[in-house]
């Protein structure tokens, strides 16, 4: 279940968007966002044009459009929690929709880049753009414990699932902080272990 | 004797108060295979960490750890480092790469070794576990037989010159179990196997050192002590089936 939201099913399926070189990819991401952040608002050909855009990458990527969508949900309510405030705002409430058709377009195009490129290749891309070393690290380790961390996170939902009997929600808010204090303490005694091997392989 | 690794009177407690090591001693001779046995919790991790020196955590070891007569201090733990290779109980510690080339290159790497004998080193130790093909792979999508061995390969890039191996079959399947035993056959270093794969034990090591409560209990040939039924069921561990009757896999070299 949680895979669902974090997975990574749907990474690189086979479509000509594999092919295409990943510092390509992430130099236009890039420039779509700038612009998309700087534009002004009245300038609306650039967000159809964009969105076009975005719309036939899609398709190309294969990528399942409730997959997508999914993505969208859980990384929007922090941008459009602003743009709600904003919303109603008196004065600004027109712009409301600018900021959430400019947080989609930025989201939908990250979504992208990260599910039709290998993170490694972007991990290189960074390296080659001189990204101070230690972000490139930090950033490698958190993508190969994420998952780590959600299989974690799901084999002990499932085992509390398993011996929960009560449909009461004050005992499911309690087992689920629980759950939660777990994985941040096994998290951290495994983030112990990963140091060790790397320092027994030479790690300065 | 010629030693590899000497350890003297060491002593260990973690900060919970567990009194891990109560004084343990013993030598390992160069291209020696030596199995390390317990129950759980009788010391055999705390050794091996030691002898890389990742423990004691703060300065001041009590007792001597000397690695080809160089004693393990916070001064001579690079090249310590270099000397011992560790692999870990758990896969997923040890492989913090996102792809496997990358992972086995980390040690080399670290090393400050030139590219060109890194990408040589990382095709030689991958070749050497059986995963020539898999240097792009995500580490993350291996097996956990794959895992164990692209872990193997991570230490043999760095060339040590002893392996000290944490449950190396643990969570593996029957046949992912005789390929990996086959494969530490073939390495030539010297060896220092903590499990409970008493199999494992009879068929690769030829000393036994068995340990409880933090305490060296039995020194000996490995068939000697893992026959010793008494003692085996004294330090919860039994007397392997291997010994009792002929296994039909047992000279598998995989």
């Amino acid at each position: 279940m949680i895979d669902d939201w974090v997975g990574h099913h749907h990474s690189r399926p086979h479509s000509p968007l594999s092919h295409v070189p990943a510092a390509l990819k992430l130099g236009v991401a890039i420039a779509i966002i700038v612009i998309t952040v700087l534009v002004p608002g009245t300038r609306v050909s650039w967000f159809v044009g964009a969105s076009i855009f975005l719309a036939l990458v899609v398709l190309i990527s294969r990528l399942p459009l409730l997959f997508l969508l999914k993505r969208l949900a859980l990384l929007s309510p922090f941008v459009l929690g602003v743009a709600l405030l904003n919303a109603l705002q008196p004065v600004a409430g027109a712009s409301w929709w600018n900021v959430a058709v400019r947080s989609a377009i930025c989201l939908l195009t990250v979504i992208l880049v990260s599910n039709t490129t290998p993170f490694s290749s972007i991990l290189r891309v960074l390296k080659f753009a001189h990204v101070p070393s230690l972000l490139v690290t930090t950033l490698a380790l958190m993508h190969r414990y994420l998952f780590v961390l959600t299989d974690e996170a799901e084999r002990m939902r499932r085992a509390r699932a398993s011996r929960t009997f009560t449909r009461q929600h004050g005992a499911r808010w309690r087992t689920l902080a629980t759950v939660v204090s777990q994985l941040f303490i096994r998290g951290s005694e495994r983030a112990e272990r990963i140091y060790d091997a790397m320092c027994a392989r030479g790690w300065k | 004797m010629n030693t590899a690794l000497e350890i003297t009177n060491l002593r260990y407690r973690y900060h919970d108060g567990t009194e891990a090591l109560r004084g343990v001693t013993f030598r390992v001779a160069p291209g020696e295979c030596v199995g390390l046995l317990g129950p759980n919790g009788s010391g055999k991790s705390t050794v091996l960490l030691h002898l890389n020196g990742l423990l004691p955590d703060k300065p001041g070891l009590d007792g001597t750890v000397r690695i080809f007569g160089q004693s393990v201090t916070p001064e001579s733990i690079e090249t310590i480092r270099h000397q011992v290779g560790l692999l870990f109980q758990d896969p997923d510690d040890q492989l913090f790469c996102p792809t496997v080339e990358e992972d086995v290159a980390f040690g080399p790497q670290q090393l400050g070794l030139e590219d060109a004998v890194v990408e040589t080193r990382v095709r030689r130790a991958l070749a050497q576990v059986g995963l020539a093909d898999y240097g792009s792979r995500a580490t993350h999508h291996l097996s956990h037989g794959e895992k164990r061995r692209a872990c193997l390969a991570g230490v043999l890039a760095c060339e040590p010159l002893v392996l000290a191996l944490d449950e190396p079959t643990s969570d593996l399947d029957p046949r992912g179990r005789r390929e990996f035993k086959a494969l530490l056959r073939r390495i030539d270093a010297t060896k220092i196997i903590a499990t409970h794969d008493l199999e494992l034990v009879a068929e690769l090591c030829s000393r036994a050192i068995v340990l409880d409560h933090g305490l060296v209990v039995a020194d000996g040939p490995v068939l000697t002590l893992l026959n010793d039924e008494q003692l085996m069921l004294a330090h919860d561990l039994e007397r392997p089936h291997i010994l009792r009757h002929h296994h039909p896999h047992s000279d598998d070299s995989a």
